[in-house]
């Protein structure tokens, strides 16, 4: 019996011990509550201890957390509809204001929502599309940061940083830029094909050019070359049958009987020719 | 008897919190009542037990992976997250891109501490600084030549946000998967890659017409002025042989003129008469009439007197 009281006894001072005690780890702050009441705020990792029952202890994260906005849509300034999905980089800087403001993470995430849609409509609002797109891009992010985190302090959140992830376009805007993108395609596509038309028709002009050079430099040189063949033929004929041309002429008309004068021939002979003048006369 | 079952209890429940193993491509990190302690390599090590140490053991040497744009399902099938992959670019254009990143933890404490999500961290900042960079670039750069450059440039800005958040990542690689123009145009871009081709075999095909011309035409050209070469040289030669023969003649003709005459004149009647009709007629001119030919082609000899 007395030996049972012992170990009762002994349970009991376990409990109330490990119920006393508490460990905050480095990724962790604390608020110690007494009866609701904040007791004490633990930044530092540790063990620490508490009363039991009475004190409570509520844990925050001392991390950095992100928390990822629903897209949000908002209007440019040259009065575009674009939905912006963000997402924030934030910690808990202060706890207990953390906790008496919004209690827990998801409470936070959802005032920091607020926060970054409001912030970024504001800013939007002062840009065209286009630089919400491209330069502006990291200057609307770091202006939206500045301000959200303004606002997140009486929540004891500090906001690191305010991204934007995604500006997508609305359904019509975006098939019209389909369309555009489309057409664009088209046009450079034509662009090509009348260029390749334009040059293959430039080569085959210049071939048909050249082409019709060579061929009536062809019949110049012919020409030429038959001309200077004939001039000296003419010539050499011309020097040799000079010496006698009575011969000449003699000759080359024998020659020429014999050529032309052929099978169907029909002659009507004179008996007083120098061939019969024999024939009658011995 | 009772006392000593308890204490048994309680070194059972408490000796397996004493001990731990870190794994060859794990670090073991310590933490005692909360406070970074140590960090351990692999091997055996001992702690004092819950609620005093706890220790962590992250992968260090494990290449992590995420995808934005698509996801990689285990049987190896790619589903694409439209959302995600659809970008504008710096023209206002629309790009279809999947982006894979490979991280690894170069700061395990710093990875176990400081951020509470790390993975969603990495693919939030990803995705911000790829649509930040796509949304400076023109369409064509993204696709095409741009493509080695986006990369680096990714991979160093998302390297510093991260770092700046000291998330103890570092990232091993940023690779564009694919850059593909949206589905909806994705017909058109392809229709400029073969116009691209058609202009080049329109230009070839010009270029063969011209190679198949130009040397013919070449060959033409010679072709004529040989035939014309021939016809010079055939006229000149036939013209020296001509002239040859009559000198000869000529030479021989001058030794005896007339006899040599007639003997020319008879030998020629004698070889054409033969296969001529002949019509014989008095030296009495009027004979004539009556007897002509009707035949066609009649010839009349001059007769050399």
């Amino acid at each position: 019996m007395k030996q049972n009281t012992a170990i009762i006894i002994g349970l009991l001072v376990i409990v109330l011990v490990s119920s006393s005690m508490f460990t905050v780890d480095m990724t962790q702050s604390a608020v110690v509550l007494e009866l609701q009441k904040p007791k004490q705020i633990i930044t530092a990792p540790g063990l620490y201890f508490k009363i039991p029952f009475i004190q409570q202890v509520r844990y925050f994260s001392q991390q950095l957390l992100d928390n990822d906005s629903p897209p949000a849509e908002v209007i440019t300034k040259d009065k575009k509809n674009l939905l912006i999905d963000s997402f924030s980089v934030w910690r808990i800087t202060e706890p207990l204001k953390f906790l008496e403001t919004v209690r827990d993470e998801r409470g936070a995430e959802s005032r920091l929502d607020d926060i970054l849609y409001s912030e970024l409509r504001v800013e939007i609002g002062t840009h065209d599309l286009h630089d919400i797109i491209t330069e502006t891009r990291e200057p609307i992010m770091k202006k939206v940061s500045e301000e959200a985190n303004i606002k997140a302090s009486e929540y004891g959140i500090e906001v690191v940083e305010v991204r934007i992830k995604r500006t997508d376009l609305p359904p019509e805007i975006a098939n019209s830029i389909f369309n555009r993108m489309r057409t664009e395609r088209e046009r450079i596509a034509m662009e090509y094909r009348s260029e390749g038309k334009e040059e293959a028709t430039k080569i085959r002009a210049q071939t048909d050019k050249e082409r019709t050079i060579l061929v009536a430099e062809a019949y110049k040189k012919e020409q030429e070359i038959r001309g200077e063949g004939d001039g000296q033929s003419i010539k050499i004929y011309a020097e040799a049958y000079q010496k006698d041309p009575g011969f000449f002429s003699f000759i080359r008309s024998m020659d020429a009987y014999k050529n032309s004068l052929k099978t169907d021939t029909t002659l009507l002979l004179s008996d007083d020719s120098d061939f019969l003048k024999f024939l009658n006369k011995p | 008897m009772f006392l000593g079952i308890i204490i048994l209890l309680l070194v059972i429940w408490i000796l397996p919190g004493t001990f731990y193993f870190v794994e060859p491509d794990e670090e073991g990190v310590v933490t005692t009542f909360g406070k970074f302690s140590r960090t351990a390599s692999p091997g055996l090590h001992f702690k004092f037990p819950s609620p005093v140490e706890h220790v962590a053991t992250p992968k260090i040497r494990q290449v992590r992976r995420i995808e934005i744009g698509f996801r990689a399902t285990p049987s190896g099938q790619v589903q694409k997250v439209p959302n995600e992959s659809l970008m504008l670019t710096g023209d206002q254009n629309i790009v279809d891109i999947l982006l894979v990143v490979q991280y690894r933890i170069s700061d395990s404490v710093a990875f176990l501490f400081n951020v509470k999500r790390p993975e969603k961290l990495v693919r939030d900042v990803a995705e911000t600084i790829l649509r930040g960079i796509i949304g400076s670039r023109k369409i064509d750069e993204a696709l095409t030549t741009g493509k080695a450059e986006i990369q680096v440039q990714a991979k160093d800005m998302v390297q510093s946000l991260l770092n700046k958040y000291r998330s103890g990542i570092q990232i091993v690689t940023v690779q564009l998967q694919d850059v593909n123009p949206p589905e909806q145009v994705a017909a058109a871009f392809k229709d400029v890659v073969s116009a691209r081709e058609d202009k080049e075999r329109m230009i070839n095909e010009a270029q063969g017409y011209r190679n198949a011309v130009i040397p013919e035409a070449r060959g033409r050209f010679a072709q004529i002025v040989q035939g014309a070469e021939a016809y010079r040289e055939e006229k000149v030669k036939r013209s020296e042989g001509d002239v040859k023969r009559f000198l000869s003649r000529y030479e021989e003709y001058r030794k005896a003129p007339d006899i040599t005459r007639k003997r020319i004149y008879l030998e020629t009647m004698e070889e054409i008469l033969p296969s001529m009709k002949k019509f014989l007629m008095g030296s009495q001119k009027q004979g004539v009439l009556p007897i002509l030919p009707l035949s066609s082609n009649p010839v009349f000899p001059d007769s050399k007197k």
